[in-house]
């Protein structure tokens, strides 16, 4: 970064507007992250969350964030949709500052897909219903071209048999997947997953880490907080540990579990990988 | 008892309470959709973040919740054309109805729109739903779902205050209990039969509800 004035361009054009080829311009020049921190602070009243946190992520870099509870990391998660406001520094997101005036915020959170820990599938609505929603009303697609995408989505997702079905007919897994297909029909640049398996039965955790397997494998850019550690370890580009609001180490996975360089990350992983 | 009960004067009658039933019935059905109306926008000015029309809105609903309605009725039934309003009698039984009912109506739609979990609004909020997007489609489907046994409750409370517009001399069922029982003195007669018809509204709203909760606003309940 640095380039400022580059920077600036980019920020006047909409993401559609830029030809393939000035893609691979802008990456030349050195503009190649999605997803930047600068400096980020947040506090909750007296509380200092997160505490100047610098980060950048990758187009097509999943990224896995762990750490104790209460350390931040679903606030930080939270913040880059802005679910949550900051008190200084920003995130930028493709070139757009995500808390800053000026920005078209649900524009913005069109590009970012986000899976919560408790699905939150909207339970008057079936499960193509539940996928189809934002598209339709947001995107504006036309009803049948949204439900053709949402019927791919849900196959994708090994679900095409439950596009009828509501929330309530589904196990945890099933919901879980349903909830990463309604992000995914949005087509977004970005997802956000936040504990996407903490609240489910162990037996079917695998079924939706699988799913978000995939993804990666796809190359889509994402950021998962987890504690599942297996899924870090063969998933991941980089797994980053938070504690009480500070980035305490990020490191490719590799390196992260077998020479953590700080002695609070070694401690937490000596803990969570004991299990 | 039942020797004494004069079904022939029942009859006789039928043509008063049949009108009165009408009566009854009309007033409390605009009644009833001007409380609707005045109760969400009341409660959308309640929840809403413009602070000086959340004041109006409170200050509406807790005067209203906080005082007799024979005292609202009297009040506006005087109390209007003092201040050089006219109205008819029917007129001023709607307007304070609905007044009524509306207060009564913005705090039950409050209560569904609050049952609605945060993670939920949320949820459309990350999806790029905009606050009415959210309201129309995420938010109110559930909420009037969760709210219709209530509301009903409501709905048969109205009617059955309707009962007190005969004091203001407007032709309704209890009316017409009351002239049954001055012309004839059969008081048993004229208050079972006016009873039997607010029973009959009672039903007709009971089916209405079940009906709308399973097949207009809400498939299915969770």
């Amino acid at each position: 970064m640095g380039n400022t004035g580059f920077e600036k361009k980019i920020t006047l054009l909409r993401p559609n507007d830029i030809k393939p080829t000035f893609f691979k311009k802008i990456a030349a020049m050195g503009i190649k992250d999605m997803i930047t921190f600068k400096n980020v602070n947040k506090w909750f009243g007296k509380h200092h969350v997160l505490k100047e946190i610098n980060l950048n992520v990758e187009p097509g870099e999943v990224l896995v964030v762990c750490g104790p509870s209460g350390s931040g990391k679903s606030t930080l998660l939270r913040c880059i949709n802005r679910l949550e406001s900051l008190q200084s520094g920003e995130i930028i997101i493709d070139g757009i500052k995500v808390h800053g005036r000026e920005t078209n915020i649900t524009k913005l959170r069109a590009e970012i897909g986000f899976v919560f820990q408790q699905f939150n599938l909207y339970p008057h609505m079936t499960a193509i219903e539940n996928i189809t929603i934002a598209p339709i009303k947001v995107r504006k697609l036309k009803k049948e071209v949204a439900r053709k995408l949402g019927q791919e989505i849900l196959d994708k997702v090994g679900l095409g048999d439950k596009a009828g079905s509501y929330p309530s007919q589904l196990s945890g897994g099933q919901q879980q997947r349903v909830a990463i297909a309604r992000g995914l029909c949005m087509q977004p640049k970005i997802m956000l997953f936040d504990e996407p398996t903490s609240s489910l039965d162990p037996e079917m955790i695998n079924e939706v880490l699988d799913v978000i397997r995939n993804l990666a494998n796809e190359g889509m850019t994402m950021i998962v907080v987890t504690h599942e550690m297996g899924f870090a370890r063969e998933a991941a580009n980089r797994v980053a540990f938070i504690d009480e609001g500070r980035l305490v180490e990020i490191a490719p996975p590799e390196k992260f579990f077998k020479n953590p360089k700080n002695e609070r990350t070694r401690l937490f992983l000596s803990k969570i990988l004991a299990r | 008892m039942l020797q004494a009960f004069n079904f022939r004067i029942i009859l006789e009658y039928m043509p008063l309470y049949s009108q009165c039933f009408m009566a009854t019935l009309w007033l409390s059905a605009v009644s009833l959709i001007g409380a609707l109306l005045i109760g969400t926008a009341a409660c959308a000015m309640r929840i809403g973040h413009y602070r000086p029309l959340a004041r109006i809105a409170v200050i509406y609903i807790e005067s209203i919740r906080s005082t007799p309605l024979l005292a609202q009725l009297y009040l506006v039934y005087f109390g209007l054309p003092s201040l050089g309003i006219r109205m008819s009698e029917e007129m001023t039984g709607i307007l304070v109805l609905t007044l009524n009912s509306g207060a009564y109506m913005a705090e039950i739609i409050r209560g569904g729109i609050q049952s609605i979990p945060s993670g939920h609004i949320e949820a459309g909020i990350a999806s790029g739903l905009n606050y009415f997007q959210r309201m129309r489609y995420i938010i109110l489907p559930p909420a009037l779902g969760a709210t219709l046994p209530a509301m009903l409750g409501q709905a048969i409370v109205l009617v059955k205050d309707s009962a007190l517009l005969s004091l203001i001399s407007i032709m309704e069922l209890t009316r017409a209990g009351q002239i049954l029982t001055s012309e004839r003195f059969m008081p048993v007669e004229g208050f079972l039969t006016t009873a039997a018809f607010y029973l009959l509204i009672y039903y007709i709203l009971k089916s209405l509800t079940s009906w709308s909760q399973k097949r207009l606003i809400f498939r299915e309940i969770h």
